[in-house]
């Protein structure tokens, strides 16, 4: 019994000694790169873009909306001018509120204009999660065609005017939900549809 | 839209997974001849319900009402003339979840679906008839699963078990449709042109789409718009006994026609 005693007595020693050398390793990394990449991992679309130069007017992005036009089912382009910045997340949730609210040129919104934009977040795998208010859905009384044309008014929006979005999940209330209106599948990501575009 | 052929072959491995696992669709032993023989059960879909009144007209007139008059005159004409049972995923006015549709027809082994709805939209002139089959929104995600379906078919058949593995289990379901676009597409055309000959309504032609209804339902599925309540001219017919009869038979003549082809 006192032998084994001895005998594991060092162990826990040894073992602090190995993590603090360990630690002192991993810090040494931390603060001689690695911390750099992980910075740089971290810059997408959602964190603040360093200003171009400081002190210059505002800047605008200009940004492709699609609606309808009175005389055929295809999605047509518009363009309209947002603030910029600071990130891409912000640009889009900006410009789906300027879809949300019309055109400016007599075309046709499919969204219900009472409709708010609670977030647009872009992941780095290129998922634009788009969170919209329960009117989407609640004041949404048309049939599918519209509904097509509201969901890819949406995703064509995205992905057409922001590099990092390849495709876009649609959230109602922060919620995953069925459909807007019965009949657009909205439990998975879509990808843009450019066929639905007038040429 | 999107490529429906090289999912259809690859759909073909995930057949034989849905049927042997699942048992969907009734398969008789031998194959059969005619795409009729091996229906025992199609369910008829009206579109909306309940709370969920689907699209409005001016007048008054709402989609869900509309969906359910022609749904049930088309199970009457099935039920007499053809020789298979009809189960309706509603017969009154209440309201049903997409995903309790699509599991009624997959729980009765429903051998055809077909979702009867009434079109709306903002343009006071779009009119017109159409008819939808599913378009599989071909993601990254859409892809890995096909990839396991593929890798893992052969293992699926001996071990699915509803209770087993719900991931599992979700995405077959949420595959289902996949096996069934090409006689989907089929039964949609056929439709089509019968609603083309007898509404005397712009047609607008066969559709691809996204539509949930259609993505969970495990045998050849169709979605009709039989016209747009958005429309006053239009939806004056669709309230009218007389287009929902003409609308219920042409359904039931491009039916009959898919029916009677060989498989």
């Amino acid at each position: 019994m006192a032998n084994n005693k001895k005998a594991k007595k060092p162990k826990p020693a040894l073992v602090l000694g190995v993590l603090s050398v360990v630690l002192l390793v991993l810090v040494i990394i931390f603060f001689a790169g690695g911390g750099r990449e992980k910075v740089e991992r971290f810059i997408d679309a959602n964190v603040p873009k360093t200003p171009a130069v400081a002190g210059e007017p505002a800047a605008t992005k200009t940004v492709t909306l699609f609606f309808l036009d009175d005389d055929d089912d295809f999605l047509h382009r518009e363009t309209r001018q947002v603030a910029a910045g600071p990130t891409a997340a912000e640009e889009a949730e900006r410009a789906i509120a300027e879809l949300i609210k019309g055109s400016e040129k007599g075309l046709l919104s499919p969204l219900p204009p009472q409709t708010k934009v609670r977030q647009v977040f872009i992941g780095k795998d290129g998922v634009a999660t788009v969170d919209l208010s329960r009117e989407v859905a609640e004041k949404f009384s048309y049939g599918s065609t519209m509904e097509l044309a509201a969901v890819y008014a949406i995703v064509n929006t995205l992905a057409f005017n922001f590099k990092a979005v390849k495709k876009v999940v649609i959230l109602v209330e922060g919620a995953e939900k069925e459909t807007l209106g019965g009949h657009v599948d909205l439990t998975r990501a879509f990808l843009p549809d450019y066929s639905l575009v007038a040429r | 839209m999107r490529d429906p052929i090289d999912r259809t072959a690859r759909g073909a491995v995930l057949a034989v997974a849905l049927l042997a696992a699942l048992a969907v669709c009734s398969v008789s032993g031998q194959a059969p001849a005619e795409q009729g023989q091996r229906i025992q059960t199609m369910v008829i879909d009206p579109g909306h319900g309940g709370m969920e009144t689907g699209a409005k007209g001016k007048f008054g007139n709402l989609e869900k009402d509309i969906t359910l008059a022609i749904s049930l005159k088309l199970k009457a004409l099935v039920e007499r003339n053809m020789g298979f049972e009809v189960v309706l995923t509603r017969d009154k006015d209440v309201d049903v979840s997409v995903e309790n549709r699509s599991a009624i027809a997959n729980n009765r082994k429903a051998g055809l679906f077909i979702s009867i709805h009434a079109n709306g939209a903002v343009q006071k002139k779009a009119a017109g008839s159409e008819t939808f089959f599913l378009s599989l929104n071909a993601t990254d995600e859409e892809t890995r699963r096909l990839a396991y379906l593929e890798n893992n078919s052969s293992a699926l058949q001996s071990r699915i078990d509803p209770s087993s593995d719900d991931d599992l289990m979700m995405i077959l379901w949420d595959m289902a449709q996949t096996a069934y676009i090409k006689q989907s597409s089929q039964l949609a055309e056929l439709v089509q042109e019968e609603l083309d000959a007898l509404l005397g309504t712009k047609n607008r032609g066969i559709k691809q789409a996204p539509f949930k209804i259609l993505a969970g339902v495990a045998c050849p599925a169709i979605l009709v718009e039989a016209a747009f309540i958005s429309n006053p001219e239009e939806e004056q017919k669709l309230a009218s006994e007389d287009f929902q009869v003409k609308v219920a038979e042409a359904i039931y003549r491009g039916l009959a026609r898919y029916l009677r082809m060989p498989t």
